[in-house]
């Protein structure tokens, strides 16, 4: 202790005994091509003193010894030392390291050089995430990274559904697993956009084996912004405000089209609902046979939200210490028209400490407090089947209080339909407070050779619920009384990993192995409890169960926890020799207590790379700056899955015996019993410059099996899907990232990048009888040989009976009564009957090819961009449409009302409206599912920045603008709000705004 | 020097954590918040009725479709539901699709509660091993209950499919290698598992039981027995079963009818089996609740304000119901159909202008059934007044039982049994028919023939779990199915295997 304190003495007066002959050195720093490069630090060598260049690439430093050395880096750029000498003004010009050979990649408890890597990882910065006005960092990473699919949501607060290279688990969660400072997740809604340092999306097995244990969705690892040592503070205040407006609204049928179709429908109590109508409503003066009542009812649910946040950061660092601090505040209003908003509040703090030379502590939090009111599901689903023909409030209906809104089932519809009854009268708080701390030790045993680390993380989450259900009435016997709802989950989840690494370079060989153990912790509670009758409903101060009737306690309690433990050895080593052959390989070894039958996996991986620019003959080639292929094969685990009961288990039920509430057990038929999920992949890879580094490619192709994949395996009489290691699923697919770099004149760069990514999805073993139902019985999914999961399945449309003369002459036709107006289907095996032999798979939810780009252009102050996505080759199940089968009597979409074949050669595509209504019409064909294809501009923006002016004698801090629009334009064929369906059943979708917003970035 | 021994420290320190994890490894067996079967105290023998309730719980627990799609093919119900549900409709009229939901669900419940029965049978098994010996006789009843309640699945299954899986088991690999048995085998098969149980059940009324008020008892196994034979048209052997209920003098017909059906009538005298629901009297809080809304009338204007309506899905025939007129019914006319003006109206197209008073659209309990699109008759059997509802409760006849079996049906079978041949060792045939009559206000006849007593069943059983259409299938009477337009014939009887089952179990086609 003794000898800290007096080593922190020495080094501040260090500072003061130097302080002799000083100079102040401005000049530039740039790079070869002369273009200046802002943030490059240069620091007065074995000093804090530093300073970092501004937006032009100047900088000014004081205080500099005459004979000192200063240092120069920037990322990306090879870092070069140069002595003073007495001079006041000196210029640098930073080389580019061809393949940011220095560019440092975290690759999980450790960190990889970039050009060391030989499997396929895609770093995206801070800049690139910084575009999106978003609460959630994954939505800012859509169609920028190849292999990584982001299925958009527009609810605020939610998470977009992230993939990488494909589907490679059916029974398990589909989230990626996230790694944020070393701590696993599986959800990162806490972050804050502008806390991220960078986003490693690690593709491949080789590299994810060594987060092995639950890899099959892909691992994302995310570092946090910190602080470096000596560096000035910088305070950064980075803030947006916009506005959201829903895209492609979805044009339903209106009063006089849903009259039509009613007509025509020849169901007789269909038309007596419009005569009921009205009756009740008038007569349109425009058609007098149309009820006076046209809502549009997504016009009356829907409203544009405000989006805004603000964050304000200092980072610096000084001799032993280096820091990063911050807040942010969020918020955004959703687009249905009641209580649904989003807002979070976060604080965040990084510091690490040398205690002395080889001693390093460092903690690490970040606390988020967010209140999300969620949007009620039900009223997307009503506004799109209540029917046209009736308004939103109905004075005649004076039954319904507190407000008169209208009931359908008073014109005789089964349905109220009305969606402002969920709406107004209902009130869902979710208050998510979220904290993730750690603290790490590290040590080196020998100096820049052996290192130990232990830290320990803890991510405490707690969810607060309260679903209010206020009481109305709504005419027709429909009464809602009083309930309050009320759930309290709380997440206690726990790391403890030590790493032990040694490091060092012989000659032309360097060498890294690492060894380490981890042992987690994952705790999860949960209370819930239900209220009705409550006292006082009126006042949101009385919203607690203690206003609550006790007698509505009964059977409105519930209390569980669930707690998993894992314990993982692992080690890694890597190797280079002479830049030019590298080796990687992994083994891990992972326990997990979710699985009976085995808890234990070895998971080993191995990479190799060969980088061809750096052999003789490869030198001055003229075509390649750089070239490296890289292959690599691993295996790794996957424990995201249901755990394992490993034998029957008792339920407790109650049941009325004599009208009394009698307890008893009834135990399960069925159990689980299973083991780790095995994901084995090859990677092939190259990166290429071409063009003196203009253009650069990275290509991958990779085959991923999950192998003992966890699939519900049908168990007949019991009639019940079991869970087991049964089958293997393949995802394979071609990944590319084209960037083309340039400057045409000293202030005017432009960069252009595109990406794609080709996936093959399918099942290659599976149990028998060789395929697995999902979905339901009327719109059925199936899990075939050779053909991708959950693939809709059902009869090929092929046409609609035009006339009678097409009836007569196809005995099919025939033979199931069938009229001009119904659906004509492909009779696939020619046996002359439609049977369910003759169902296909009729297509899949996961793109084929999806693709994305960005253009980029500088000039003077000013910055553009753009960035692009789209995808091709899935599909979409029209559930909505589909929602006929079960009650036929609702609203429709325009398309379809317009459309309806009504006469010969009306439509070839859409059967009447009488045959909408008819079982044969109703079968899952393709004329439910749709093309899910789409193109989108996904996020232009504007920005310039004020810089070197000064004001009232003052410089004015370093200031951005920016002007962004998110989504601005989306094209789509689909007959639905939104193309981006994440199970690619359309139920219910919260329509994807679009975001136009303003920005201020201010650096100090 | 000192810093090799710092190096040496570091190591060993480190070293030491990295493997402090090993002494984790137990943990690996924890699974927390759950009970698995092996750690039961089945030495607890007080706990030995918990699997049983649980059995109870499993059997009142059905699907709203079941019993709608096990009777909608009688000619004393339609669908109902115009416009709504159309492969239901199709079924109605005989027009059938393996691929229609209500079959695969139908399928897949009851085959799933067998299962669960004969897992309940084993979990008591495992109370006997440890128990008493004072207590075995008690364990062998309670299962023999549940095998009662097997029995009635198997029943169901037959009746609709014919050939189906024999299941007594809990994992049923080897049964389902066996493949199907026949209607006949699977009817002899409940027979014979009855005598089985016979032996170890009460001998009471279900209602006297004072373990599990209105469980099974000897009775409910005999009734089941006779209903299995009476499938076999093995007569004999259905007077038989019967003899024994009507012999013991403990069961009697419920005096009102009409109340029969509501919750006055609940555990009876009359009932031999009924599934049984509650809220416990209380309007807020946990309750246990069959779905009857797919019962009851679309419009309505309740006597009890904002009791719920229903979707208007069973509507009893046209032909149900000049039948009962042409017979002068009363009782049990206004008890087992409503009628809205819409059907009253057409019963006055169809010649029916001199109707008696009950014929309108409102019960005698004060609700109003309005006109509404689906239907034109509502099931009384499945009506509970809303002045019965418990205060605060809404649900569309709420905590209200469902009679599964009761001794009118027995007194008919017996009778039948008697009219197609068969001696008696109880009362005469006219004696069972006659009380059935008396209680329905209808005078006594005499010498009754085999058409009197199908007669008098139609109106006694009406709209009860499809009793009319599996007589009428069993006697090959497909004149009284061709009813409305219909046509029937013999290919119609059964439906066919769901197609996820023909998927997954060897069922030939």
């Amino acid at each position: 202790m003794k000898n800290i304190a007096s080593l922190f003495l020495m080094l501040f007066c260090c500072s003061t005994i130097y302080a002799q002959q000083v100079l102040q050195v401005s000049g530039n720093v740039s790079d070869e091509g002369g273009n200046p490069l802002p943030g490059a630090s240069i620091v007065v060598k074995n000093t804090t003193n530093g300073t970092q260049t501004d937006f032009d690439g100047n900088y000014t430093l004081t205080k500099v010894p005459e004979d000192a050395v200063l240092v120069v880096s920037f990322i990306g750029y090879t870092t070069i030392e140069e002595r003073v000498n007495g001079r006041n003004e000196i210029n640098f010009v930073l080389k580019e390291d061809a393949q940011a050979l220095d560019e440092v990649v975290v690759v999980g408890y450790g960190t990889q050089k970039k050009a060391d890597l030989t499997g396929s990882i895609v770093v995206v910065k801070s800049e690139e995430i910084e575009k999106t006005p978003t609460a959630n960092i994954m939505q800012s990473l859509q169609g920028k990274v190849s292999g990584l699919q982001v299925v958009s949501t527009g609810s605020p607060g939610d998470s977009p559904t992230v993939r990488v290279r494909g589907l490679g688990t059916y029974t398990g969660a589909t989230n990626v697993l996230y790694v944020v400072d070393g701590m696993f997740y599986s959800n990162i809604d806490f972050l804050n956009t502008k806390d991220i340092k960078s986003i490693n999306v690690l593709k491949d097995a080789s590299s994810s084996a060594i987060y092995g244990v639950r890899g099959a969705n892909g691992v994302i690892i995310i570092e946090t912004k910190s602080g470096s040592i000596n560096k000035k503070p910088q305070i950064e205040y980075d803030g947006y405000t916009g506005i959201q407006h829903a895209q492609n609204v979805l044009k339903m049928a209106n009063a006089e089209q849903f009259t039509t179709m009613a007509i025509e429908s020849g169901s007789q109590p269909d038309v007596q609902f419009v005569l009921n109508a009205m009756q009740r409503f008038g007569r349109s003066r425009i058609n007098p046979n149309v009820p006076d009542a046209n809502t549009d009812w997504y016009d009356e649910i829907l409203r544009d939200g405000l989006m805004q946040s603000h964050s304000i950061g200092v980072t610096g660092g000084a001799d032993n210490v280096s820091y990063s601090v911050g807040t942010n505040y969020f918020s955004q209003e959703g687009l249905l028209d009641m209580k649904n908003e989003y807002e979070r509040f976060n604080i965040r703090s990084k510091v690490d400490v040398n205690i002395t030379e080889g001693l390093k502590i460092g903690v690490n939090s970040v606390f988020s407090n967010a209140t999300k009111y969620n949007a009620e599901n039900a009223a997307w689903f009503k506004a799109y089947f209540a029917v046209p023909i009736m308004p939103v409030i109905d004075e005649l209906n004076t039954e319904a209080a507190p407000i008169r809104y209208s009931n359908a089932q008073i014109l005789g519809y089964r349905g109220t339909q009305n969606p402002f009854t969920d709406m107004v009268y209902n009130d869902n708080r979710l208050k998510i407070r979220k904290l993730l701390t750690s603290i790490y030790f590290q040590a080196d045993i020998i100096k820049d050779r052996l290192t130990f680390k232990t830290t320990y993380s803890h991510d405490f989450s707690a969810l607060e619920e309260r679903y209010v259900n206020l009481p109305y009435t709504l005419g027709n016997n429909v009464e809602r009384i009083s309930s309050i709802t009320r759930a309290q989950n709380n997440y206690s989840n726990q790391i403890w990993d030590n790493i032990l690494t040694y490091n060092n370079s012989f000659g032309d060989h360097d060498l890294t192995v690492m060894a380490g153990t981890s042992f987690r912790d994952e705790a999860a509670s949960s209370f819930s409890a239900t209220g009705q009758n409550i006292t006082g409903i009126q006042l949101e101060s009385s919203w607690y169960l203690d206003f609550a009737e006790d007698e509505s306690f009964s059977g409105n309690v519930g209390d569980n926890a669930k707690r998993y433990y894992g314990i993982s050895y692992f080690g890694r080593v890597a190797y280079n020799y002479k830049d030019k052959y590298l080796l990687y390989g992994t083994l891990r070894a992972d326990g997990s207590s979710k699985f009976t039958k085995d808890p234990w996996g070895y998971f080993p991986s191995v990479g190799l790379g060969w980088v061809l620019s750096e052999e003789d003959f490869m030198k001055d080639n003229g075509i390649f700056n750089y070239l490296k292929l890289r292959a690599s094969w691993g295996q790794l685990g996957n424990d995201n899955v249901g755990a394992s009961a490993g034998s029957n288990t008792i339920n407790v039920i109650t049941t009325a015996i004599g009208d009394v509430p009698t307890t008893g057990v009834t135990s399960t038929n069925t159990f689980t019993d299973n083991t780790w999920e095995l994901i084995e992949e090859k990677n092939f890879g190259l990166n290429a410059n071409f063009f003196n580094n203009k253009l650069s490619v990275e290509a991958d192709y990779y085959i991923r099996d999950t192998k003992d994949a966890i699939l519900p395996v049908f168990i007949p009489i019991v009639n019940l899907y079991v869970p087991k290691n049964s089958g293997t699923i393949r995802n394979q697919g071609l990944e590319a990232n084209l960037n083309w770099n340039n400057s045409i004149s000293e202030d005017f760069h432009y960069n252009v990048g595109f990406n794609f990514t080709t996936l093959k999805n399918e099942a290659i073993k599976l149990p028998d009888p060789g395929y697995i139902d999902s979905g339901t019985a009327e719109f059925r999914q199936r899990t075939r040989l050779g053909d991708p999961l959950f693939a809709f399945y059902g009869y090929e449309r092929i046409g609609v009976y035009q006339n009678d003369a097409e009836i007569q002459a196809d005995p099919i036709a025939v033979a199931n009564n069938l009229v001009p107006g119904d659906l004509i289907y492909k009779d696939q095996n020619g046996d002359g009957q439609i049977t369910d032999d003759d169902r296909v798979i009729l297509g899949s939810f996961l793109p084929k090819f999806s693709y994305g780009g960005n253009i980029g252009i500088t000039y003077k102050a000013f910055d553009f961009s753009m960035n692009f996505y789209g995808q091709t080759g899935n599909k979409i199940l029209n559930r909505k449409r589909g929602e006929i089968i079960f009650t036929n009597d609702t609203n429709m979409d325009a398309d379809l009302a317009i459309n309806r074949w009504h006469g010969e050669g009306t439509s070839n595509t859409y059967p009447s409206s009488a045959g909408l209504r008819k079982g044969w019409n109703q079968k899952l064909s393709n004329f439910w599912i749709e093309d899910g294809d789409f193109f989108r501009l996904q996020n232009v923006q504007l920005s310039y920045t004020i810089n070197d002016i000064k004001a009232f004698g003052k410089n004015v801090p370093t200031t951005k603008f920016t002007l962004t629009a998110e989504r601005p334009l989306t094209v789509f064929s689909y007959n639905g709000f939104n193309p981006e369906v994440s199970d690619g059943v359309d139920r219910q979708t919260y329509p994807v705004p679009a975001i136009y917003t303003f920005g201020i970035n201010i650096k100090i | 020097m000192k810093r090799q021994k710092n190096i040496v420290s570091l190591s060993v320190l480190s070293l030491v954590m990295l493997f402090l994890v090993s002494s984790c490894h137990d943990k690996l067996d924890i699974i927390e918040g759950q009970l698995n079967t092996g750690d039961v105290d089945y030495t607890n023998t007080d706990n030995m009725i918990e699997p049983l309730v649980g059995a109870y719980y499993e059997f009142a627990t059905r699907g709203w479709e079941e019993s709608l799609l096990l009777s909608v093919r009688g000619d004393d119900v339609n669908a109902g539901g115009l416009g709504d549900q159309q492969p239901f409709a199709d079924t109605d009229n005989f027009t059938y699709d393996k691929g229609y939901w209500m079959y695969n669900s139908l399928w897949s419940l009851h085959y799933r509660d067998i299962v669960n029965m004969n897992n309940a049978m084993g979990q008591i098994q495992l109370y006997k091993d440890f128990a008493p010996e004072s207590k075995y006789a008690l364990a062998d009843q309670y299962m023999a209950e549940t095998k009662v309640l097997r029995g009635w699945f198997h029943y169901n299954l037959a009746r609709v499919w014919g050939d189906i899986f024999i299941i007594n088991t809990a994992t049923p690999d080897q049964e389902i290698e066996n493949g199907v048995s026949t209607r006949a085998e699977v009817m002899q098969y409940i027979s014979d598992l009855m005598d089985e149980a016979i032996p170890y059940l009460p001998d009471m009324r279900p209602n006297e039981r004072g373990d599990i008020q209105g469980g099974v008892t000897k009775y409910t196994a005999y009734a089941l027995k006779a209903m299995a034979n009476l499938e076999l048209e093995n007569y004999q052997a259905v007077a038989d079963a019967c003899a024994p209920i009507i012999n013991s003098g403990k069961f009697s017909l419920y005096s009102d009818f009409y109340q029969l059906f509501k919750k006055p009538g609940e555990l009876s005298d009359e009932n031999l089996l009924e599934m049984q629901y509650s809220d416990y009297g209380s309007g807020t809080g946990d309750t246990f609740y069959h779905l009857y809304a797919p019962y009851g009338p679309q419009g309505w204007t309740p006597a009890r304000a904002n009791a719920e309506g229903g979707w208007g899905f069973y509507e009893p025939s046209m032909k149900y119901i000049k039948f009962m007129l042409d017979r002068n019914e009363s009782v049990r006319l206004e008890t087992s159909v409503i009628f809205t003006n819409r059907g009253i109206s057409d019963l006055q197209t169809a010649g029916y202008t001199n109707l008696p008073s009950f014929v309108k659209n409102s019960t005698r309990d004060g609700d109003v059934f309005n006109d509404y699109a689906r239907a034109k008759f509502a099931s009384g059997k499945h009506y509970l007044p809303s002045i019965q509802l418990t205060d605060g409760r809404n649900n569309y006849g709420g905590g209200k039982n469902f009679i599964v079996m009761r001794y009118a049906e027995v007194l008919l079978m017996y009778a039948e049994a008697l009219t197609q041949g068969s001696s008696g060792s109880g009362m005469t045939a006219d004696q069972a028919v006659n009380l059935v009559r008396a209680r329905a206000g209808m005078p006594s006849i005499s010498g009754v023939s085999h058409d009197d007593v199908m007669d008098e069943k139609y109106a006694e059983m009406a709209m009860e779990w499809g009793i009319r259409y599996y007589d009428m299938i069993r006697l090959n009477n497909y004149t009284e199915l061709s009813y409305d337009g219909r046509t029937f014939s013999a290919d119609k009887e059964l439906l066919p295997y769901p197609q996820a089952q023909v998927d997954a179990l060897p069922l030939g086609n």
